[in-house]
């Protein structure tokens, strides 16, 4: 139990009044950027890095990484008032939580992902606790092919579970990969489709697609229902809170498999976003028939998704601490911060900066913790901006739809593809064209391909490669499994059809 | 890919001194100064750049204030064509390496060197080759010899393609006819842990992307690209520090220098007072305690060039860089 | 203006088939075909693309072959006129940020809708537009440094 010594030690650097103060501040200043969607963690913390060299190390990562739990909780807010995710990774926790708010349970959803966001977040630190020493060595064991399984992996949980009209998954799915080949190519060092355009040389950006998608497309679908917002209108009541959060135990099960699947992904690392498009899908696959369909305000739809968004955020911390490997944009901030306040991420660090890792995981219990309540308390603020007449609150949204846009990287050309994608996702959305895999698509695409590509020359063009150990082949068999069965099963109930066929 | 530190040059161009003269009389920025920074949040470039600003907000080296922005795209590409975009602002410093003028050589950029204007370089950051720590070679020779004998075969990991990681690769390759499977990553840091995990058989990392390994003991530097041995400083790992590996020349490889500049530009067409003013601006940074204190913990070596010293550098670094492209076929135009 | 499902659907598959033909001509320009060292750089969006394109050709007939379900209104006319109602104005918020930078463009926006759409006086409407714009500023450029799209307007006020 020497982590657990060690631990104590930590709590003892974390639970001093300054760091206390750290932290609520941090998770507050975290909640303003992760709810707008222009503004994210990244820009917080990396705002926040100077100001940070006139403290000891401790406190500035306590600060920092405080900010980065209050950014992910503050992105799912937006996702289930208004369909705008604020964050990447939580653009899944509107599949079911926008749903959810609509049918007049805004307060009921919020807290759903509030609770299971904490309760992930604290797994996570759990593991970290744990299992940080070897953790950290299995992560070494990742190569190119075996980052390709991982994401063919998510990919495959997602889908191979998908609901829909077939040929229209494939339409969407493949528009997301191709969109996520624009720009330049990591791997060839080629720039690609880009038509000419310089604005496109960085890709197309995952955050426009997403402002468009969801956010403009679903003020689109408000207004020609007339203007209006679509039922989000109850009050938000303190015993609504507390009656979700009696209601939280009977999905231990989506909790603690979400858990796992954020742990997994946190550590491998396929970053938060992946993980919670997975956990999603394994979701959906376990649920069975019984209840509200995936899609229409399920509960486990967003304790899914939340639950592993931040199970796998935490867990990021830990590859970004012991190897130096960065699994998100805050982590990579967070990390060009450690170098400049003299600390070197790498396995040392652990050895060498106890109190520093130490005093950092403890105040991740406690910051989580005081995340969740001051997010609750926010609650009662968020609904009241749905009280205001949609002829200015419509507007504002689009307003920061667009300026959220911008913001991905400051050119006046995202706009125009906002926009663009905004009347597309409209379009496609009320055709019942399925958006979540194009999204999926474009966050995991060039990553898979790049790993791919990697392992072609690693391989010398042989497929064998992704066989070639127990680890790697494992991962390709599940995955496998999971895009297969399902459709077996769908294959043999077609080959009984039942008794009305049209 | 990584920090350089080592000083740069302003390049103002000849007239430094009677432009340091006129910049502390004539020209000062009239509104806030945008650092653009040519890598995303939280690269090297870009801690390059917010120490810049911290170390002049920390001494009020400046009276108007500085907003960074990230502009990455394109291997930083993206920074380069938003100067072009913005001819003749002062208000822009753009914050990059050797890729300014790298760039356009290996891919067909819609931007130019002559768009623009040097000011100053502040830092060389160095290249070693790494190994894994159980590795048979001792020295960079006998790991060229075990190419020669299996060509193709030995993978060296890098970041990105065409880059200066696989500039130096392949002029490994063409000084000595070793033949290397080069596989580009996404950054140092990535290459690092592909190397500790013993995904690739070597690296040419940065020091400051690779020594959280070698403490580890997880990874060990075989040599350096460097004219001289790197300053001493504390050991490292098991005794070693960064004054005890060897240069590469040492060992018999006929490369010997091979440094990645940490530069600092303005769009073309600004007037000569603001480019003296911001290389004025950047030595006085460079001199402080804090910018010491970055240089040393990145393990970058700290010159200062701007002016006739900075087109020299570049000239020269740039020849040898094209010559590489050229023989690689990798040259755009 | 009432639109049926089937011009839809049909304007859907052509702008994913279109997606999919764009992807595929620029990438046959790379090179798309498999090396000994792995892929070249246009081989997964050239065979993407030809997916893309199939997929859209498919989603095409079968809109043509469910003809009878696909003749129902996929816009009423009073739908499609409140959605045009609300793209002019959007459009021309997009084209005037891009001109005028996102601080005047979004205040007017902002206040024509509240005029407009809301019914509200004037000068309340042009309160609400301004102080959603002062907010705009305050939290992003103050705030968290992150400039905003600035236009020729914003220098005479003297903001940079």
């Amino acid at each position: 139990m020497d982590n657990f010594s060690l631990l104590m030690g930590g709590f003892g650097t974390a639970l001093t009044p300054l760091h206390i103060a750290l932290m609520i501040g941090g998770v507050l200043m975290g909640l303003v950027v992760g709810v707008l969607p222009g503004l994210g963690a990244p820009n917080g913390v990396s705002l926040l890095i100077p100001l940070t060299f006139s403290l000891d190390p401790t406190s500035a990562i306590i600060l920092l990484s405080s900010m980065y739990w209050g950014a992910l909780f503050g992105g799912s807010t937006t996702s289930i008032l208004f369909n705008i995710p604020g964050e990447p990774s939580s653009v899944a926790t509107t599949f079911d939580g926008y749903p959810m708010a609509r049918r007049g349970q805004p307060t009921r959803a919020l807290t759903l992902a509030f609770m299971s966001a904490g309760f992930g977040a604290l797994l996570g630190v759990v593991v970290i606790t744990l299992l940080a020493g070897w953790a950290a060595r299995f992560a070494l064991r990742f190569g190119a092919p075996e980052y390709f399984a991982v994401y063919f992996l998510a990919f495959a949980a997602f889908i191979g579970m998908g609901t829909g009209a077939p040929l229209k998954i494939v339409a969407s799915l493949s528009a997301g990969l191709l969109l996520s080949t624009v720009g330049m190519d990591s791997v060839t060092g080629v720039v690609r489709l880009t038509y000419g355009f310089t604005d496109l040389l960085g890709g197309i950006s995952f955050l426009v697609v997403v402002i468009g998608l969801f956010g403009l497309g679903e003020i689109l679908a408000t207004v020609q229902e007339g203007l209006r917002f679509r039922g989000v209108a109850s009050r938000i009541r303190l015993g609504d809170v507390l009656a979700t959060m009696a209601e939280l135990p009977r999905y231990w099960a989506t909790l603690l498999r979400s858990g796992v699947v954020g742990t997994w992904m946190g550590i491998t690392p396929g970053g938060p976003t992946a993980a919670s498009f997975m956990s999603y899908g394994v979701a959906r696959q376990a649920s069975g028939k019984s209840g509200p369909a995936f899609g229409t305000g399920r509960p486990e739809g967003i304790v899914a998704p939340e639950a592993a968004d931040h199970s796998a955020g935490t867990c990021a911390m830990l590859p970004m601490l012991a190897l130096g490997v960065p699994s998100s944009a805050t982590a990579a901030v967070m990390m060009g911060g450690l170098m400049i306040w003299g600390l070197t991420p790498g396995p040392m660090l652990f050895a060498t900066k106890p109190d520093f890792v130490w005093g950092l995981i403890a105040s991740m219990y406690v910051s989580n913790v005081v995340a969740v309540i001051l997010v609750l308390a926010t609650v009662p603020l968020f609904a009241a901006l749905l009280r205001i007449p949609f002829a200015i609150i419509g507007p504002i949204i689009v307003a920061i739809c667009l300026v959220g846009a911008y913001t991905v990287s400051s050119a006046g050309f995202d706009l125009w593809l906002a926009l663009v994608f905004g009347l597309v996702g409209y379009l496609l959305t009320r055709l019942d064209y399925p958006l979540a895999p194009l999204i999926l698509a474009m966050v995991l695409g060039h990553k898979a391909e790049n790993a791919f590509h990697q392992s072609m020359i690693l391989s010398d063009g042989s497929l064998g490669i992704f066989f070639s150990n127990p680890l790697v082949a494992s991962i390709m068999a599940i995955a496998l499994a999971l895009l297969i069965l399902p459709r077996l099963g769908g294959l043999r109930r077609r080959r009984n059809p039942p008794e009305v066929v049209e | 890919m990584s920090y350089v530190t080592r000083i740069a040059a302003g390049s103002v161009a000849a007239a430094l001194v009677a432009g340091t003269a006129l910049a502390q009389t004539g020209w000062a920025p009239e509104k806030p100064v945008e650092f653009v920074v040519a890598s995303g949040a939280g690269g090297g470039t870009d801690n390059f750049a917010r120490t810049i600003q911290s170390v002049i907000a920390t001494h009020k080296l400046m009276d108007q204030s500085v907003v960074v922005l990230n502009k990455g795209a394109g291997s930083g590409a993206e920074a380069f064509l938003y100067a072009k975009q913005n001819a003749g602002d002062p208000h822009k410093l753009i914050f990059g390496t050797n890729n300014a003028y790298l760039l356009p050589h290996v891919g067909k950029m819609a931007y130019s060197f002559q768009d623009l204007t040097p000011v100053a370089s502040l830092a060389l950051d160095e290249f070693l080759v790494w190994v894994k720590a159980d590795a048979p070679w001792q020295t960079l020779p006998e790991m060229i010899e075990a190419a020669k004998a299996a060509p193709g075969t030995i993978p060296f990991g890098g970041s990105q393609s065409k880059d200066t990681d696989e500039t130096l690769v392949a002029l490994i390759e063409d000084t000595t006819g070793a033949d290397f499977k080069y596989v580009p990553f996404n950054g140092g840091g990535e290459v690092g842990v592909q190397l500790a995990g013993g995904h690739v058989a070597g690296n040419v990392n940065n020091p400051n992307e690779n020594i959280g390994q070698w403490q580890a003991g997880a990874i060990r530097p075989l040599c350096v690209f460097s004219p001289r041995r790197m300053a001493a400083g504390e050991p490292v790992f098991d005794g070693k520090g960064w004054g005890d590996i060897p240069t590469c020349a040492e060992q018999g490889v006929a490369i010997d220098s091979y440094q990645m500049p940490r530069t600092v530009w303005l769009p073309a067409g600004v007037p000569p007072e603001a480019t003296a003013f911001y290389a004025d601006l950047l030595k006085k940074v460079s001199e402080t305690p804090e910018w010491a204190d970055y240089v040393a913990k990145t393990s970058q070596s700290g010159v200062y060039m701007a002016g006739a010293d900075l087109d020299k550098f570049v000239t020269e670094s740039e020849g040898k860089a094209v010559a590489v492209f050229k023989a690689q076929g990798w040259t755009a135009n | 203006m009432r639109v049926g499902r089937l011009p839809a659907e049909m304007l859907a598959a052509a702008l994913t088939g279109g997606l999919g033909l764009a992807g595929v001509l620029g990438s046959a320009e790379l090179g798309a075909s498999w090396t000994e060292s792995g892929p070249e750089p246009g081989y997964f969006p050239f065979y993407v693309g030809l997916i893309l394109i199939a997929a859209a050709l498919g989603n095409g007939v079968m809109a043509l072959r469910a003809r009878g379900a696909q003749d129902e209104a996929w816009l009423e006319p009073e739908q499609s006129r409140r959605l045009l109602g609300f793209l002019v104005p959007l459009l021309a918020y997009v084209a005037g940020s891009v001109w005028l930078g996102l601080y005047v463009a979004s205040a007017v926006y902002v206040a024509f809708n509240a005029r407009f759409r809301g019914g509200y006086r004037g000068v309340v409407a042009v309160a609400i537009g301004a102080a959603f714009t002062v907010l705009l500023y305050v939290v992003f450029e103050m705030a968290f440094k992150v400039p905003l799209l600035k236009g020729p307007l914003e220098p005479l006020l003297g903001i940079h």
